[in-house]
């Protein structure tokens, strides 16, 4: 492989952090405050990185961000498009029009109701047409648009099978309102379930703006500072995508901090199937990893108060982080948080001389946390006699308690009763127990885990899936699988891959229950390396 | 029509009103009543806001307080869970049916009856009601979700699903009369569905209020609403949703239900279905054991709803006892059609309704009638400590 250079940021709550990779080793690292505008503390951990590296920007093969942008836009209600909603399902799906259950605020973010279409059209499961598509209907509706939206979405009944009434509506949609509108055609965010699905698509559509203008501001940057290689995003499952693709598909990063930290845990370990924790100031993430990716979220995700069925990996966020506040009665401990001092650890926590105990300085009496990480600005006890004077039974109880927390996590996220490994990374990996947990055969620190996120990013694997009903009376099961794994290794390809790299890495039946036959859905998910 | 207008003329005063709050809570109890089936809640759930957002209003009343002599029905939907989840129905389709069965009946609906408790059909009752301006009776046929049309205690108690009229989002319409034949009632209307593409609506068990009073579950409404109710509190004041639904089932029905498992899903074996099998998914699920329950393996049949339970070696429950797998933290019921490997759940038993355990009802839908050769032992008697 030629020489590769790659930076990588991941945005978290309180840091931004960055890494220059060159092949597996990490070149330079940063953390900087998170701004408000995001693009901005990006920018400060890249400028951090290219002057600690000294590296030639030119040199740079690869840039990856695992980003909050969109997510931030839907819950702050901020920058989105105003969105024009097709349906195509009359008559059928009336009882139940787009946007129903959505919060007021954000239906009126988006444009409110006079743009709201529900037009004759979409398809039947096994492919008829429920009724022919009202062409004219769709094109009245664009012409009473034109002016009043940014971006259109279209959904129809069952598109995941057969996308063609999609594909023509969009038609009529680029013909009347031109081609520079953004559309989002539901079947491309995927998945049988159509309210879900709607309204991922429509957040999709008021979304594109901003990822759009994030993905700018970040190439312009880079081109700024001699950078020339592409970009990649950071997906919900942890795989990345060229940022091209992004600024079509951004609801497919509202979890890709997380996702982020479980690659970059597997990649910094080597360890395919287990346990990753993301410990931060406040809380901590807990993921289990099956041949390298999150396991997805069983439920429907919720975002900014809308119910949708976009991929996000299956997490446990429980209140435990380096902030943690460990209330106490004398030496008996009472509860672990889930209060954190958060930023105020360095005024407020025993070990810089505050008033209160927290679960990092547990780790500093026990002797557990005793160097400081040199992306952090303090170091790690200010005052080592405060914590001296701590007594030992809190100091034993205060350890117990947060190793018996990290044990119940590890056992619910894990699905086999055989133990497996565990890898802890994250600022505050390093104020947890990491031995006596039981169902774990080791728990690992890899180098540079207080920025696994970011190495996360620049992982060089591009993820995608695809979704087919079949009929096992007409089509034998083998050959089924694999057609809808050539429609997954073409959404892969689609999205960057290199074809020939690409592994099929899960295969998923569900059978259409209440139904005679043998019909069942057929679930592919791929992976392959980055063209470059 | 409107709901008052009816309660008035029967000289009914006390009805309770039924709000979103009310609804979401009654779904939710429906839903783990449900018993694995029942099919997504967010389709009834947002179709009865709907109805509740255009400002009719609707109203349940008991079963003691309703006329002997009125005409009561079930509107419902009956097919495949998963194409309802994609292809939510047309706003006029449970208009059309009542119309339809009306017409064949020659005298109007006066108040519908909830068929199961499930996520869509019981919902689907109010959102009916709340169209047509009738009251919903608190009753059901079955105060769980079975697979299948003749599976209730209207049936084993002497009353019958004929006619039912199925109707599609075109408005195709197809009338089943078949007498006393309630099994075949139920294939006539499960190949009806297959031919509208995998979804129906029908009006159903058409009954008269003294039908109605003699062979419901009475009260199986107010004991989804107290399920759902317990929970949700449970979620908001951050209690454990298990021991608040327990403690709801024995304030409202007096019977002791049973937490016996906490696990994960480790193995989803599906048979897919036939016609042969009746045209249902069956399969069969392991779960591993955690938290005080390590090391102990459960594993469960489902017939779209879960059938039974063995824990080791030992059988913990057979049907129509009821078996709900609830998300040990916020009480969502994992349902056969959506869960996956490594879902965790604890698994519930729940005593079904006296009025489900007639010799009648342990032949129709007891264990013998599900293929498994064993007679059928009260939930009670197996997980006696």
């Amino acid at each position: 492989m030629k020489e590769s250079f790659r930076v990588g940021f991941d945005v978290g709550g309180t840091f931004t952090d960055g890494v220059l990779m060159h092949g597996r080793e990490v070149v330079a690292k940063a953390k900087s405050l998170t701004t408000s505008d995001v693009t901005g503390g990006i920018v400060n951990a890249l400028d951090e990185i290219l002057a600690k590296s000294q590296l030639d920007a030119s040199r740079v093969t690869m840039v990856s961000l695992g980003t909050t942008h969109t997510t931030n836009a839907i819950i702050e209600r901020r920058n989105l498009n105003r969105v024009g909603i097709f349906r195509l399902g009359a008559p059928a799906t009336t009882a139940i029009p787009p946007l129903t259950g959505w919060p007021e605020d954000l239906k009126t973010a988006i444009g409110g109701p006079d743009v709201i279409h529900v037009v004759r059209g979409g398809s039947e499961y096994d492919g008829r047409d429920i009724v022919p598509l009202d062409k004219k209907a769709i094109e009245t509706a664009c012409r009473a648009m034109k002016g009043k939206v940014d971006a259109v979405a279209i959904t129809g009944v069952f598109s995941p099978i057969i996308s063609d009434h999609e594909e023509r509506a969009a038609a009529i949609v680029r013909d009347i309102l031109g081609s520079n509108i953004h559309v989002t055609l539901s079947h491309r965010i995927a998945t049988i379930s159509l309210l879900e699905r709607e309204n991922s698509t429509i957040l999709n559509a008021a979304v594109i703006s901003v990822m759009q203008r994030a993905v700018q501001s970040l190439k312009t940057a880079a081109a700024e500072r001699g950078i020339s290689a592409p970009l990649f995003i950071v997906q919900n499952d942890g795989s990345v995508m060229s940022a091209d693709y992004a600024v079509d598909y951004p609801i497919f990063t509202v979890a890709s901090g997380p996702a982020a930290s479980v690659r970059g845990a597997v990649y910094l370990s080597g360890i395919d199937n287990g346990v990753v924790a993301d410990i931060g100031g406040t809380s901590t993430d807990v993921a289990y990893i099956v041949n390298g990716f999150p396991r997805e979220s069983s439920i429907t995700v919720n975002i900014g108060g809308v119910k949708t069925n976009i991929r996000c990996p299956d997490l446990l966020s429980i209140a435990l982080g380096g902030g943690t506040i460990v209330k106490h009665d004398g030496d008996n401990v009472t509860s672990l948080g889930p209060e954190s001092v958060g930023y105020n650890l360095v005024r407020l926590a025993t070990s810089f001389g505050g008033p209160l105990l927290t679960v990092h300085d547990a780790a500093v009496a026990v002797g557990e946390l005793n160097a400081k990480l040199d992306v952090f600005a303090t170091d790690f006890v200010t005052a080592p006699d405060k914590v001296k004077a701590l007594p030992k039974r809190l100091v034993e109880n205060a350890w117990e308690a947060i190793r018996r927390t990290v044990e119940e996590a590890v056992d619910k996220m894990k699905t086999t009763a055989e133990p497996v490994p565990a890898i802890f990374i994250g600022g505050g990996a390093l104020v947890v127990p990491k031995t006596r947990i039981s169902g774990v055969t080791e728990v690992l620190t890899p180098e540079h885990f207080e920025v696994g996120g970011a190495v996360g990013t620049t992982i060089a694997e591009i993820g995608a899936y695809a979704e087919g009903v079949v009929d096992l009376d007409y089509e034998a099961r083998d050959a089924a699988i694999a057609r809808v794994t050539e429609a997954a290794k073409d959404n892969a390809e689609s999205a960057g891959a290199v074809r020939g790299s690409v592994e099929v890495i899960d295969v998923e039946e569900i059978p259409f229950t209440y139904m005679p036959g043998k019909r069942e859905k057929i679930r592919i998910r791929v992976k392959g390396k980055v063209r470059q | 029509m409107n709901p008052r207008s009816i309660l008035k003329e029967w000289g009914v005063k006390d009805a309770r009103v039924i709000d979103k709050k009310a609804i979401s809570e009654i779904t939710l109890g429906a839903s783990i009543l449900a018993t694995g089936g029942g099919g997504d809640p967010e389709i009834g759930l947002l179709w009865t806001y709907k109805v509740l957002d255009e400002g009719k209003e609707i109203l349940m009343v008991d079963a003691a307080s309703v006329p002997d002599d009125i005409q009561t029905a079930s509107a419902a939907c009956l097919g495949a869970a998963i194409v309802l989840t994609e292809k939510p129905p047309s706003h006029t389709v449970l208009n059309l049916a009542i119309r339809k069965l009306e017409t064949y009946l020659g005298r109007p609906i006066q108040a519908t009856i909830p068929i199961e408790c499930g996520g869509v059909n019981s919902p689907v009752a109010y959102a009916a009601a709340g169209e047509f301006g009738v009251p919903v009776i608190d009753v059901d046929g079955m105060n769980r979700a079975f697979p299948e049309l003749q599976m209730t205690s209207w049936v084993t108690h002497g009353v019958h699903a004929s006619p039912t009229v199925s109707v599609d989002d075109r408005h195709n319409v197809t009338v089943i009369d078949t007498g006393d034949d309630d099994v075949l009632a139920e294939t006539l209307a499960r190949r009806a569905a297959m031919a509208y593409g995998g979804i129906s609506w029908v009006a159903t068990y058409p009954l008269t209020g003294s039908q109605v009073k003699e062979t419901s579950i009475i009260g199986s409404q107010s004991i989804a609403w107290a399920v759902g109710r317990a929970v949700m509190r449970a979620r908001r004041d951050h209690l454990d949703p298990i021991a608040e639904l327990l403690c709801s089932l024995k304030e409202e029905r007096g019977v002791e239900g049973y937490r016996v498992f906490r696990g994960k899903i480790v193995d989803i074996r599906r048979d897919f279905g036939s016609e042969t099998n009746k045209g249902f998914t069956l399969g069969s699920i392991v779960m591993e054991g955690i938290d005080h329950d390590r090391g102990r393996t459960a594993s469960l049949d489902f017939q779209n709803e879960w059938l039974n339970l063995r824990v080791d070696d030992d059988i913990l429950c057979l049907p129509p006892d009821l078996i709900a797998i609830l998300d040990s933290e916020t009480g969502e019921p994992i349902r056969t059609d959506i869960m996956k490997y490594g879902y965790r759940g604890t698994v519930v038993l729940i005593p079904a309704h006296e009025r489900m355990r007639t010799p009648k009802g342990i032949e129709m839908f007891g264990p013998r009638h599900f293929g498994y050769d064993l007679d059928y032992v009260p939930v009670e008697e197996l997980n006696r400590s």
